[in-house]
């Protein structure tokens, strides 16, 4: 590999997170805490429409709650999950900016969003490709619904609701979209591209992409599929101590890997996430004996959560605690690197993790190839 | 914060289009001002008034890749790991060492396999979401673009699709010219792909942005864009790297910029876009009077032409330099768009000259008199520093500059 330099620690100062648990990570630690599965019950569509499978919903989600009414008309339930939670994710900023020495000179500016998803809203899109065929005519689907169907509507909604007009970028990678989305967040903020970014995913559990994922045939029985979105405001880690910001966590080093179709002769995932991790942890100047806390992401799919725990196993030489995130919120997809990070801080929150230890590892393992880990640092 | 970085060198082109396979074929057709706009064949277009798109004929899934089974992978999949192998073999690379090197690929769609997105709609439709077909399941999601790349190549590294709609080639190529400048790569595979499809064509039909037969940029009488399609591919490795192994430069990437117009979902902003024209000339280094050449994102709509000289005027004041849209020949190959224009950029550097604007009558006065939008063909020049617009829904604006390697 090219480089094994050190990575620059980005610092976590805000977090929004809307979950099955509920709004903000107050509630997903309290869940967390009573070891009960989030919310399992639809509010927005009829029960009858899903498949015969676990499912964790955000529960009564209503934008208007939150937004207000105004404006609000044509967007999706997945845009609606990524404004909240940046809004969430953005209280507090001017307090923490007027109460440091120096904050960034224009915040809009130089604040963006990094959102992972790897196909916006399946209900969106889809139900603009039924109107193309159940319409009279082929090309009357309502146009004020169509930018809802491009898979950077969430990010530009984030946007515009907030004028931040710095970065914006969308990545898709499957399970492992989230952690792409750090690793364009590191990249953006050591060249100075922005000072702040919202980093993150967003899926949406509705009955299209319930039955899409049902009809793999690839999901545990018992398996819950989920949904929700996480953003969290990072910025330099240096930058954020000079101005006095206060830290929740920093995201140390974060490293990805493809290893082809699983009829690929190289498809070893567990191998894959051993080099992610070793490297990942060699980059944050840490020994696999530093890491406490591993929130593992492939739990709805035996296969991969074999390879996740082979390439656990092989990287870091022992059984850490693992805080195991599928009963409580649901396989999340392009959401759940986000949510895992969301379920780590919620779990230190509460006091959990090892006596001493303040590191955490989030391991992604895709079905489509992509496997990934973030090592995490939890703060003071 | 900037010590220690790569210059970054475009080595490899591959492009998959309406008007050529291959970047030879590609920038011919380019240069001669050759339209591939035709009545569309992919999809039934009963009941359509406007039928004509950019597709791409006569593309051969099977004897352009190595690996990739067809029958695995939508055609936005194959259209970029056609392209990426193209451009891999037009990079003189040993392929054989893209396994074991730090390589990876970005790719940009909009509408990702929206092909397959609507085969999946029929099925719920017609039998209902139960019977969805889990072979389409899997290969529906964006990401399958750039897996289908890495696929292809045996690569191991960053393995990311980037679905930020229209703009998204050019943000493709500029996260991974971040990747080989600071090191987290050698090799990266860059580009986009996108296929014509019944949604995308209804959608900005509704909009009223579609073109009833021919997209004329910068006409007086330009009525909108033609939907369009490809695969699109720029290989990059540091300068450095290329130099040592003997390869034929292209192009340097002298740097980019990006933003957020925050304002709109789809109607573009001016003074957004003269922003992120300002930063990517900060960025690479440059004055606007260098800029030799501006490869427009140019789609051929009332709007975001005057939109766009607008935003240029504002940057470049009296004298601004000649700026062409291809998508005049090839319609809005949407995710692919901008990789597209870096590709006529990169062969115009290096052949000398500019690439024109196709179907111009009479260019619109309201842009200005003195607007050279390269009409018709394309016309010798030496060309040193050239700067490539990607605009999309969602405000999302990349400006790349691309420079002779002297």
């Amino acid at each position: 590999m090219t480089t094994t330099t050190a990575v620059r620690p980005l610092a976590v100062t805000g977090h929004g997170v809307v979950s099955p648990a509920g709004l903000g990570l107050d509630r997903l630690a309290e869940l967390l805490r009573t070891g009960q599965p989030g919310c399992s019950r639809p509010s927005a569509d009829d029960p009858a429409e899903f498949p015969a499978r676990p499912l964790r919903l955000v529960p009564e989600f209503r934008l208007a709650d939150h937004l207000g009414r105004k404006g609000i008309r044509h967007l999706d339930r997945l845009t609606g999950f990524g404004l909240v939670a940046c809004k969430l994710a953005l209280a507090g900023l001017s307090e923490m900016d007027s109460a440091g020495p120096g904050g960034p000179p224009d915040r809009e500016a130089d604040t963006g969003v990094v959102l992972g998803t790897s196909t916006g809203s399946i209900r969106s899109v889809s139900t603009l490709a039924r109107d193309t065929i159940t319409a009279d005519r082929p090309y009357q689907v309502n146009p004020s619904q169509f930018p809802n169907t491009v898979m950077n509507s969430c990010a530009g909604h984030v946007a515009i609701w907030n004028s931040l007009r710095g970065v914006n970028a969308t990545m898709a990678g499957g399970h492992v979209s989230s952690l792409h989305a750090v690793r364009y967040a590191r990249t953006a903020i050591r060249l100075g591209r922005a000072s702040r970014l919202l980093v993150g995913g967003v899926e949406e559990l509705s009955p299209q992409f319930a039955w899409a994922w049902h009809r793999t045939g690839t999901l545990l029985p018992a398996a819950p599929l989920g949904e929700g979105c996480a953003l969290f405001l990072v910025e330099d880690a240096a930058a954020a101590a000079a101005a006095g910001r206060p830290r929740l966590a920093e995201l140390l080093g974060c490293e990805v890997s493809f290893i082809g179709a699983p009829s690929d002769r190289r498809h070893d995932p567990g191998a894959a996430l051993a080099g992610c991790v070793e490297r990942a942890l060699r980059r944050s100047g840490l020994d696999p004996a530093d890491v406490g806390t591993v929130v593992p992401g492939a739990g709805s799919q035996l296969a991969l959560a074999h390879a996740e725990r082979r390439g656990l196993a092989a990287a870091l030489g022992r059984s850490p605690e693992l805080l195991r995130t599928g009963d409580a919120l649901g396989d999340s997809y392009s959401a759940s690197g986000a949510l895992q990070l969301a379920a780590l801080l919620a779990h230190w929150r509460n006091g959990g993790g090892p006596a001493g230890a303040g590191i955490g590892l989030v391991t992604s393992v895709g079905g489509d190839g992509n496997v990934g880990c973030l090592v995490v640092r939890r703060a003071g | 914060m900037t010590d220690g970085l790569r210059r970054v060198a475009v080595t490899g082109l591959g492009a998959v289009s309406s008007i050529g396979i291959g970047a030879d074929a590609f920038a011919a057709s380019i240069r001669a001002g050759r339209t591939g706009t035709a009545p569309i064949t992919s999809f039934d277009t009963t009941g359509f008034p406007y039928v004509i798109a950019g597709e791409v004929t006569g593309f051969d899934p099977e004897q352009l890749l190595d690996r990739l089974d067809p029958r695995h992978w939508g055609r936005s999949s194959l259209l970029a790991a056609a392209a990426s192998r193209l451009a891999v073999t037009d990079a003189g690379i040993d392929p054989g060492s893209l396994p074991r090197a730090a390589a990876g690929t970005i790719m940009g769609t909009t509408g990702g396999e929206a092909v397959l997105a609507h085969q999946l709609s029929q099925q719920w439709v017609h039998s209902g979401l139960s019977q969805l077909d889990p072979r389409l399941v899997t290969q529906v999601p964006a990401n399958q673009i750039a897996n289908a790349v890495s696929a292809e190549l045996g690569l191991t590294g960053d393995t990311v699709t980037v679905p930020t709609a229209c703009s998204a080639s050019n943000y493709a190529l500029g996260y991974g010219y971040d990747l080989v400048r600071t090191g987290e790569a050698d090799v990266m595979l860059v580009g986009g792909a996108d296929s014509v499809n019944l949604q995308t064509h209804a959608g900005f039909f509704q909009l009223g942005a579609l073109a009833e037969e021919v997209c004329r940029p910068f006409d007086a009488h330009r009525t909108g864009i033609l939907t369009g399609e490809g695969g699109a591919a720029l290989l990059l490795e540091p300068l450095d790297d290329a130099v040592a192994r003997g390869a034929r430069v292209y192009a340097e990437v002298l740097g980019y910029g990006m933003n957020c117009d925050a304002k709109h979902m789809v109607h573009p902003d001016s003074a957004g876009i003269a922003d992120c024209i300002r930063q990517a000339h900060r960025r690479a280094g440059i004055d606007p009077a260098q800029v030799d050449y501006i490869c427009a994102h140019g789609t051929g709509t009332p709007t975001n032409d005057a939109t766009e000289v607008a935003a240029v005027r504002t940057v470049f004041g009296d004298r601004i330099p000649p700026i062409s849209s291809i998508k005049s020949m090839i319609g809005h190959a949407m995710g692919a768009a901008s990789a597209f224009g870096a590709i006529a950029c990169c062969k115009a550097l290096q052949d000398g000259f500019l690439p024109p604007t196709a179907n111009v009558d009479k260019v619109d006065p309201d842009l200005g008199l003195d607007l050279d939008c390269v009409p018709g063909e394309g016309r010798p020049a030496r060309l040193n520093v050239v700067q490539n617009h990607g605009f999309a829904f969602g405000g999302n604006n990349v400006v790349t500059i691309l420079g002779r390697v002297g």
